[in-house]
């Protein structure tokens, strides 16, 4: 595992504000693990508690097998930070100079990897334009660059795509894609969906800091088969019938949800409500896509 | 070398700040007076004339009393103006360190919070240092070869002056790390910093006192604050080559940066960012 975190928990203002709750998490080496939730899930506050920025009130985490209290580890691991920000009267250049001295990085091989990653960014133009003349995206770019700097073996990158056009978008999603297959190990936060969906191996849902599903992408596309049962009459208690056959029932606003594994038990429990004789007036499938469970588990707000 | 990227950038983000060129061209000015303002002829390996600004001196007039006289003013100068400019000018290194988004750099590098924290004081200081040495070196120098009067107590006022600097500035670092507002850390400096001489003469305070209570408790203070005007009184006695009576006043105003100095370090190692 290449991060593992355990009851991680955290919590501000003595405990009233839990910006992470109990979050348990494990991503897989070379993988991209998309990690989405609404504003203020605890994404962020996750990913710097498990590089040492934030300390976490109790639980335990390990990043590329060490304990997230060694920093030496950092040496290894790349981070776009969200809002980050650079001293505003170095250009692009200097700044990849310095904070990739700062990783450890000698000057040859700085020389050499600094013109590589401007391009790479589309920063070439730039490269010695001080960054306070830089609009939103190109400073999003150049911590893109910046987090490339030491090659790192597992990055995190904290909403990536802020402030970045589609086509900018595109081209850092390749980008991703290559360096996966190059065997490295990406942590996306995001709450935009479509951000992550696309290119994620693994999506966990994070909500008031707690972790609410993880699974591949597959795994959230083709959940169970879900059908509404609507009756004739109102508020028909069937629930009874369902426990039974072990088939989960969401109630939501008189309307009755049961995810079912096949088609034969969907029939199996039809036949089960009719014996006990509930008078069904229509069945409706209801196809459950990612994109649905999460305005389900997150709410409107996040889609913006 | 990661530790000394960090000394760097600090040592850049002074130099971008208009304040420290200032006092370089400040320095250079006073240089370049004495180069052309003092004048000294040696005619057969001995005196025969002194001008200052054109201005003939008297003959018998003592080269070294005018030499040691505008060092030891320079000092006090240094020591007076040039610890207030820098504490001016350094206030807020370490509050900008702590910014959101900017912190976050720093600590997500393979480098302790400690060697973040003294790299960034330790360039804060460098530069200075850098200030207050160029004026003494090259006017010190200057002053020595036309004259050939050399006066080393100059030198070892600049130390002193450093490590008052140093002493005061490491009152700030713990009051930034303490409320991450540069303006307010460089406030309460200055108060101690202005304060502290009124100790010296609480005596006369004690008199107006009903109770013992305020005494101990202004002695406290005294032996606890930096002695800022024992250590300005040393750098003017140092400049000018007089007998120093007593170091207490050093080491106990160091012992109190270290003291402080401790405190930050345990405070940033242990606060989330
Ligand atoms: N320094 C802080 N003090 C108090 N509450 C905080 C602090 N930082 C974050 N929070 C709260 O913690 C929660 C999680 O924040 P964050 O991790 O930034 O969420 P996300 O990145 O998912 O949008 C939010 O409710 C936020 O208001
Ligand atoms: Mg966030």
């Amino acid at each position: 595992m290449v991060v593992e975190t355990l009851e991680l928990t955290k919590h501000y203002s003595k405990g009233k504000v839990k910006a992470l709750d109990g979050c348990s998490l494990r991503v897989e080496k070379g993988k991209i693990f998309g990690l989405l939730g609404p504003n203020g899930a605890g994404k962020t506050t996750l990913v710097k508690t498990l590089l040492g920025i934030i300390h976490p009130t109790s639980g335990s985490a390990r990043i590329l097998g060490e304990p997230i209290s060694n920093y030496r580890v950092h040496a290894h691991i790349g981070y776009l930070a969200e809002n980050h920000r650079f001293p505003e009267f170095l250009n692009a250049r200097q700044i990849l100079f310095y904070y990739g001295k700062m990783s450890g990085l000698n000057t040859e091989l700085l020389y050499k990897r600094i013109p590589e990653l401007l391009d790479l960014v589309h920063l070439s133009k730039w490269a010695k334009t001080r960054i306070h003349k830089f609009s939103k995206g190109m400073a999003q770019r150049l911590g893109l660059a910046h987090a490339l700097l030491n090659d790192p073996d597992l990055l995190f990158l904290d909403e990536p795509t802020d402030g970045i056009d589609p086509v900018g978008r595109k081209e850092i999603r390749d980008l991703l894609i290559s360096l996966r297959n190059q065997g490295k190990t990406i942590f996306i936060n995001s709450h935009q969906l479509s951000e992550v969906e696309r290119i994620s191996d693994e999506i966990a849902i994070l909500k008031n800091g707690k972790v609410l599903k993880t699974g591949s992408v597959e795994e959230f596309i083709s959940v169970k088969q879900q059908y509404q049962l609507l009756f004739t009459e109102g508020d028909t208690p069937f629930s009874e019938v369902c426990a039974e056959l072990n088939i989960p029932l969401v109630q939501t606003d008189g309307l009755f949800t049961v995810s079912v594994e096949s088609d034969l038990q969907l029939n199996h429990l039809i036949d089960e409500l009719r014996q006990q004789r509930f008078i069904l007036q229509g069945i409706v499938p209801r196809k459950i896509s990612l994109e649905d469970y999460f305005i389900d588990v997150v709410g409107e707000e996040a889609q913006v | 070398m990661k530790f000394l990227s960090i000394v760097q950038l600090t040592f850049r983000e002074s130099l971008a700040k208009k304040t420290f060129m200032a006092f370089l061209a400040i320095s250079t000015f006073i240089c370049l007076l004495f180069i052309f303002a003092l004048n000294v002829d040696i005619v057969d390996g001995l005196q025969s004339g002194v001008s200052i600004f054109g201005k003939d001196l008297p003959k018998q007039f003592d080269l070294t009393k005018i030499v040691v006289g505008i060092e030891g003013g320079l000092s006090v100068l240094l020591y007076t103006a040039g610890i207030f400019l820098s504490l001016f000018a350094t206030s807020n290194l370490i509050s900008t360190m702590l910014k959101p988004g900017f912190v976050d750099l720093f600590l997500s590098k393979p480098v302790s919070r400690l060697q973040i924290l003294s790299g960034r004081f330790i360039g804060s200081v460098l530069i200075v240092a850098l200030n207050i040495f160029y004026l003494v070196i090259v006017s010190g120098l200057i002053l020595s070869l036309k004259t050939g009067v050399w006066n080393w107590g100059f030198l070892w006022a600049a130390v002193i002056i450093v490590l008052s600097f140093t002493v005061l500035f490491a009152l700030m670092t713990l009051l930034s790390i303490i409320s991450k507002n540069g303006p307010l850390s460089l406030m309460v400096t200055y108060l101690v910093l202005f304060f502290s001489p009124l100790l010296l003469v609480r005596n006369q305070i004690y008199a107006l006192l009903s109770s013992k209570y305020y005494g101990y408790f202004f002695d406290g203070l005294y032996y606890v604050l930096p002695k800022t005007a024992e250590m300005g009184a040393m750098t003017q006695n140092l400049a000018r080559g007089l007998e120093i009576n007593s170091w207490m006043p050093l080491w106990s105003s160091l012992l109190f940066a270290l003291v402080m100095l401790g405190i930050s370090a345990y405070i940033f190692q242990k606060k989330s960012y």
